[in-house]
């Protein structure tokens, strides 16, 4: 067994939490924090470099950034994406959502199509999908199921292209988009 | 008690507690204790023994126990603050200069400056637990101000259900006389986000009248002075520990797993750093006025001595066994050359790297390949070990561990690493 990339997860965790600080305190307030974290206000020099000279602020900012995940995830219900006008013609190799969350890959390999969806690690809601084991699909604009199953460590999922035609045909011919959704019901 | 963030203040930490003193002593009774305290990284060095008193302690019954209701154990929750007090060198220093000399100090004292040293520490790091839990700023003196409050609410609670033969004591609390009839308040007292501030007042009051000590918002203590006769800020306490309590209570247990183990916000807090260097905010900084925690009096009392120590656990003391041959090659064909620690690592020996992860992810961890881990233990080989393997000395082994620390620390702060 190789290491895994969970060794460099956890060190890097540990690396930027474990250090301590005497007299340490929380430098930067959680409006402070919220606004960098969501991209409205980003910090300031001064700021930045009490949030580098504070694990304690570090870990405050880890608790916010774990709870706006947490929420990102549970109102996640679905990313939707289209063909655009570009793909067409040369044959489709790649199709994304339009939140930039997920990606579909089409290869051919030896004359078997296949289709992969891949889950981008910057999703917020990436970290509880691949531990959930949730159950996902992805349906053309038609509602036909091109793809179901659950995600593996590499937050990617692999299936047989179930359709007759090739997947620019295909998705031209059911109005050109695509959705990926959690699957409902009971999840294990 | 329960409060956002904490995970030393319920009863499992007399355990933890205890674990602590008793390797400690098991690591001192196998070495000259002045001689250990006079190096160099003494810290060092006794945070690497026990760590290894306590893993090979940690199949006894005590040290598997519950710790906390958050499902830590007591081993766990130990070997937590012995890596705490490796990076706080000021505790250490402080149980190095509280030690008497030689002669003057026998096994029950080393046990207490021990003891002393940890739970001073235990509320340190609760203090920032909660910070980091909840954003409000708290000193390890308001956390033992919780404490007392706390203690003071189960002993009330006492009295008020013994009322009866206590019915002078529970007159004075409540500050009427009782009639013979059960008092309401008695009746109605559920919780500790229902005990009145002025009947804690009252109880430490009279505390002395009834049992001959005083109470401790009555002493001449200066450690609860914020307290004293400050009924709006015990009543504020008081309901926020009642208030987490139910909260934590009926918390989904899955959502708090979930808090401790993803580490994706990290790409989060890169971002944060990126965003600023590439277009920061001109200023003025908003940056929090440090605030003089009232509470925060340095008149610490010592904590209570230990009760009387049960009976001494059998120590399953790993041996230390020699390295298996092919360990080297084994070991070094087992880690992913691409990977970022590898290739961070890439000019120091196996020993330098194992004894790095072993010093920020302890000496088991579920991410480890089995070639790495000594079959003896099944965990990463000790300090003396690595040492041996590269027929370095320990203190040169430690030198070069830090130093690749420091790289990575330095790598990791600084923001996202391709």
């Amino acid at each position: 067994m190789k290491t895994s990339s969970d060794i460099d997860r956890k060190l890097r965790e540990r690396l930027l939490l474990a250090p301590r600080v005497e007299g340490d305190r929380l430098m930067l307030g959680d409006a402070v924090l919220l606004a960098a974290l969501d991209g409205s206000r980003a910090l300031t020099a001064g700021e930045r470099a009490a949030l580098q000279g504070s694990p304690l602020t570090t870990r405050r900012l880890r608790t916010l950034a774990i709870e706006r995940r947490v929420a990102a995830n549970d109102a996640w219900q679905g990313s939707h994406g289209m063909l655009r006008a570009a793909d067409s013609g040369a044959a489709l190799t790649r199709l994304a959502t339009d939140d930039g969350f997920w990606r579909l890959h089409f290869v051919d390999s030896g004359g078997a199509r296949r289709v992969i969806l891949q889950l981008m690690p910057e999703a917020p809601f990436a970290a509880r999908l691949l531990r959930g084991g949730t159950l996902l699909r992805v349906l053309d604009g038609a509602g036909a199921e091109v793809l179901a199953g659950r995600l593996d460590l590499d937050g990617e999922c692999e299936c047989a292209w179930p359709f007759a035609d090739d997947p620019a045909a295909h998705f031209q011919q059911r109005g050109a988009v695509f959705c990926v959704q959690p699957q409902p019901g009971p999840q294990p | 008690m329960r409060l956002p963030g904490t995970r030393y203040q319920e009863p499992g930490w007399e355990q933890v507690r205890k674990l602590l003193g008793q390797c400690s002593l098991d690591v001192f009774s196998r070495c000259d204790v002045d001689a250990l305290l006079a190096q160099g990284d003494a810290l060092g060095v006794y945070v690497e023994r026990l760590a290894e008193s306590l893993h090979a302690a940690s199949r006894s019954a005590r040290a598997q126990a519950a710790g906390n209701s958050y499902g830590d154990s007591v081993v766990e929750l130990a070997l937590l603050l012995v890596y705490e007090l490796a990076a706080r060198p000021g505790d250490f220093d402080a149980f190095r200069t509280a030690l008497p000399p030689a002669h003057a100090r026998g096994e029950a004292l080393l046990r207490k400056k021990v003891n002393d040293m940890f739970a001073l520490l235990r509320d340190k790091v609760d203090a920032d637990n909660y910070q980091a839990a909840c954003g409000r700023p708290c000193s390890p003196n308001r956390i033992y101000a919780y404490r007392m409050l706390d203690t003071a609410y189960g002993e009330l609670a006492r009295l008020f259900a013994g009322w009866r033969e206590h019915h002078a004591q529970v007159g004075a609390i409540l500050g009427r006389g009782l009639d013979g009839a059960l008092p309401i308040e008695v009746r109605q007292l559920t919780s500790i986000a229902g005990c009145r501030p002025e009947w804690i007042l009252r109880w430490s009051e009279t505390l002395e009248r009834f049992t001959g000590s005083p109470g401790p918002l009555h002493t001449r203590s200066k450690r609860f002075d914020s307290l004293k006769g400050n009924a709006g800020k015990i009543g504020e306490m008081l309901l926020e520990i009642g208030e987490y309590e139910a909260l934590s209570a009926n918390r989904d247990r899955d959502w708090l797993q979930d808090l401790d183990t993803s580490a994706a916000w990290i790409e989060d807090y890169w971002r944060v750093l990126d965003e600023s260097h590439a277009a920061a905010t001109p200023g003025p900084d908003l940056i929090l006025e440090a605030l003089q925690d009232e509470r925060d009096v340095l008149d610490v009392p010592a904590p209570a001595a230990a009760a009387g120590e049960d009976d001494p656990v059998a120590m399953l003391r790993a041996e230390s066994v020699s390295l298996p041959p092919g360990f080297v090659l084994a070991a070094g064909a087992a880690q992913d050359p691409a990977s970022w620690s590898a290739r961070m690592l890439a000019g120091d020996t196996l020993a330098v790297r194992l004894a790095v992860y072993a010093r920020l992810l302890g000496l088991d961890d579920d991410s480890y390949p089995d070639a790495w881990r000594d079959p003896a233990t099944g965990q990463l080989p000790t300090m003396a070990q690595l040492a041996a393997l590269d027929a370095v000395s320990l203190p040169t082994l430690r030198k070069r561990r830090d130093a690749a620390i420091a790289r990575l620390q330095d790598a990791t702060s600084k923001g996202r690493i391709t």
